[in-house]
């Protein structure tokens, strides 16, 4: 627990280095936060001073960016230019899709990733292993906006099977295969040469010799130890998903924070891009802890090194 | 000028039909292309995503239709002051907010006063108000709206989303910004939820009785649910529509407009949006484009109806003029302007001293005849404008562009031409990107990007938006196109067009004034 603390605090300094960073992006790229809020309109010079001193972006840029300190100091990370809304409570509303969207991609990806790298794994260098890596290939290399439209073509418009912008827990069946296909391309190579590597170890020699059949040995024996870099990797991605999907987030016009980071950044939204800043530094260091403790589980000798 | 095209499905298919209709009646999912909305605060609103949600929630105190005819609304009646100072209206006695507030003369007055409060923040209301002094509560359903000069718009500004009756009673429980987010009017239909950046949910005002005379329907409307649904891309919206999820839909490629009407199971309709088209402003300030005889020549050595057909496959037209034939007091002269002509194109490079040089392009004391055209929006146009102004020797230099870095370009009056357009009901739209006052200056943006200054201009600019007879305002209006057309400030590409395809289960789609949003009030199961 003391381990998790301290990772915790880690962020702190993350946080104020990459607050002072965006601040100071936003400032250098050009752009009135104002223009682009009012983007294209004939709003009078009244309406932007107004909106100018509303957003309290006369003030010095030194002032702002003390004040904005001081302010989220005591938590209070402001208000949204664009929608007058707390920023909190905008990344609330936007989390549950996007974490959603985050766990169906994962299973879909974990499931179809452990199934090709197996099969690839326990055969290599035959045709089965060849078809698997192509398909881990096709995964990874396909971008997400052409394999969403497939999907919706294929099993939304002429199947019919799943709905394509429709409410409900359906909903969520493309997107995540959409995203899934993406992590299951680079799960399935690792776990494929991780099977491998294990195949040849000594204790799987020994439990073929105990007469254990080929599935009882891949998967209890050889799966287990050869999880740890595959894990790894789904670290990485599952911290990518939780900022969000924008790409898949469009294509089957879902809400999520992806697409909510780049409306807030395209606009120069301060208050909300720094908000998500915070959001994701805290999500990575939360699963990075995660997936340490993870390999505890999946291999109890890395629990007792940390320990000793 | 047929402002709005409309197919007409020939055959019903057979079946269930594509909308949801149960014991609660018939709900209608509108899949719209933006999922930015912020507020439904018609007061604070400068967006017309938000606008069509806007519109089916409020009433104004007077109506247009799509032609722009004005009709009672809210108001059963009104009576302009002869200088044009004020405004009486006589209000309905016999609606209700959705909240149960009576509507009446102290709510307009708060909604008019409210706008003119820098504490609310309007974007757009405040502006369209002009020159708004006060309002004054003559009876109960009596108000008197004065403004501070003759303001000979006035009436028509009522008409706007902007300035929709607002409840006073919802405002002050909920705050503005509480108010924008579960907004309370008086329209046909009433505020349920909003899932931000997936939908907004409306259901039927029961005791709505107080459409505008033009509506076929009366009483509530015959939808019971509008679902407005955010579905940004293009090809999503159009495949939800096919696959029966949503049952119309905005924006909707050309390409498959024409599919969807062939089908017989759609229908479309094409309305072309009022206010300035898709055009190119040509900078007049350096460059290039600082001879006139040289804008000239650029105008006509571009294609435009070929280009607006080849692009929109017939379902948008070239355009002509400053301000698009939609628009009020559009003048048909412009459209004599500038004809495809790559003869007089060269005679005008010639008379101006560009001379063709080696690899076709023009070149004038050693310099080629470079153009720079930084474009924000619809790259395929800026890339077909490119290729034939290459025929006439002109090397224009394409760059797709954030806005960020066009706001940047312009402040700094680093470009030769860029894109433009506006939506908006009002041929005083001309005020924004022409009068010498709206040049852009270091520090403030603005949107003459023509950088063009001419007090003759102006003048007739001015003039027109405060005639006092239409005849003088038709006149001036005119005389402003043709001096602009003249100029040749701008090159008019192509209409704006709002390309709608809904179910061909459904009738009664309305376009609303200005030829973008679309009422859903008369929207009804199709007569078969």
């Amino acid at each position: 627990m003391t381990y998790f603390l301290r990772r915790l605090i880690t962020i702190v300094p993350v946080l104020f280095i990459a607050w002072t960073l965006v601040f100071l992006v936003l400032q250098v790229i050009p752009g009135d936060p104002v223009n682009l809020m009012l983007a294209g309109r004939p709003a009078s010079e009244e309406v932007r001073a107004n909106e100018r001193k509303r957003l309290g972006l006369d003030r010095p840029v030194l002032e702002r960016y003390v004040l904005f300190l001081a302010n989220a100091a005591q938590g209070d990370l402001g208000e949204s230019y664009r929608t007058r809304q707390p920023v909190g409570t905008m990344i609330l509303e936007q989390a549950g899709p996007t974490l959603r969207l985050a766990l169906g991609g994962l299973i879909v990806g974990v499931v179809v990733g452990i199934v090709l790298g197996i099969l690839a794994g326990m055969r290599p260098n035959t045709w089965i292993d060849t078809t698997c890596m192509m398909l881990a290939l096709a995964g990874v290399s396909l971008p997400s906006f052409w394999i969403g439209m497939l999907l919706i073509y294929v099993f939304g418009m002429t199947l019919g099977w799943a709905p394509i912008v429709g409410g409900g827990f359906a909903a969520l069946i493309l997107p995540s295969i959409t995203v899934g296909l993406y992590i299951a391309g680079g799960f399935a190579r690792l776990v494929r040469s991780s099977i491998i590597e294990a195949l040849n170890q000594d204790y799987i020699r020994t439990a073929r010799a105990k007469g254990l059949g080929p599935a009882k040995v891949v998967l209890k024996h050889a799966l287990r130890n050869a999880m740890i870099p595959p894990v790894t990797l789904l670290g990485v991605q599952i911290a990518v998903l939780i900022g969000g999907a924008v790409v898949t987030e469009n294509v089957f016009a879902r809400p999520g924070l992806g697409t909510m980071l780049v409306q807030a950044v395209l606009s120069k939204d301060l208050p909300l891009v720094q908000a998500l800043v915070v959001y994701t530094t805290a999500a990575y260091v939360i699963i990075n802890v995660a997936i340490d403790m993870l390999y505890g589980l999946i291999d109890p000798r890395i629990a007792a090194g940390r320990g000793a | 000028m047929r402002p709005i095209h409309w197919t007409i499905a020939f055959a019903l298919v057979a079946g269930t039909p594509a909308f949801a209709q149960d014991a609660e009646g018939l709900t209608v999912v509108f899949a719209e292309d933006s999922n930015s909305d912020t507020t439904f605060d018609p007061r604070v609103t400068q967006s017309r995503h938000e606008e069509q949600v806007i519109t089916q929630m409020f009433d104004q105190l007077v109506v247009a239709d799509s032609t722009a005819k004005i009709y009672p609304g809210l108001a059963k009646s009104w009576e302009v002051s002869d200088d044009q100072t004020s405004i009486t209206f006589a209000l309905r006695d016999d609606v209700t907010f959705h909240d149960g507030t009576p509507f009446n003369a102290e709510a307009v007055k708060f909604t008019l006063d409210s706008i003119k409060d820098p504490a609310l923040g309007s974007q757009g209301a405040v502006d369209i108000m002009g020159p708004y002094a006060s309002s004054e509560v003559l009876d109960e359903f009596t108000i008197k709206v004065t403004y501070e000069r003759p303001f000979p718009a006035g009436l028509g500004t009522f008409t706007e989303n902007e300035l929709s009756p607002v409840s006073p009673t919802a405002v002050k429980e909920k705050g503005d910004n509480g108010f924008a987010q579960a907004p309370v009017g008086t329209g046909p239909f009433k505020f349920v939820s909003w899932e931000k950046g997936r939908e907004v949910v409306l259901e039927r005002n029961e005791d709505y009785n107080w459409a505008p005379e033009f509506m076929d329907n009366k009483g509530p409307s015959k939808v019971a649910r509008i679902i407005h649904r955010y579905v940004p891309d293009a090809s999503t919206r159009v495949a939800a529509l096919e696959a029966g999820e949503v049952q119309i839909t905005d924006l909707t490629p050309p390409l498959d407009m024409q599919r969807l009407s062939n089908s017989g199971d759609f229908k479309t309709v094409v309305a072309v949006a009022s206010g300035v088209p898709f055009s190119a402003p040509l900078n007049t300030s350096k460059g290039p484009f600082a001879d006139t005889k040289v804008r000239q020549a650029f105008m006509h050595s571009i294609n435009r109806p070929a280009l607006a057909d080849s692009l929109f496959f017939g379902f948008a037209d070239a355009a002509y003029g400053p301000i698009s034939s939609a628009t009020p007091e559009y003048f048909e002269g412009v459209e004599a302007y500038y004809p495809y002509d790559p003869d007089k194109a060269a005679a005008l490079l010639d008379e101006a001293g560009w001379t063709m040089g080696s690899g076709g392009i023009r070149e004038k004391d050693g310099a080629p005849l470079s153009i720079y055209f930084p474009a924000l929006m619809e790259p395929e146009s800026a890339v077909a404008l490119q290729a034939e102004a290459r025929k006439a020797g002109f090397d224009v230099t394409v760059e797709n562009v954030l806005k960020q870095k066009q706001d940047e370009l312009i402040l700094n009056n680093e470009y030769d031409m860029l894109v433009l357009r506006w939506v908006l009901n009002d041929p005083a739209v001309m005020v924004i990107p022409y009068h010498s006052r709206n040049i852009p200056e270091p520090g403030t943006f603005k949107f003459n990007w023509s950088r063009y200054s001419n007090p003759e201009l102006d003048k007739l600019l001015t003039d027109a938006a405060a005639a006092t007879t239409p005849q003088a305002r038709e006149q001036l209006y005119a005389d402003a196109q043709k001096l602009i057309m003249e100029e040749a400030l701008v090159l008019p590409i192509h209409d704006q067009i709002q390309s709608i395809a809904y179910s061909a289960d459904l009738d009664g789609i309305r376009f609303a004034p200005g030829n973008w949003q679309v009422r859903l009030y008369d929207v009804r199961p199709a007569a078969d």
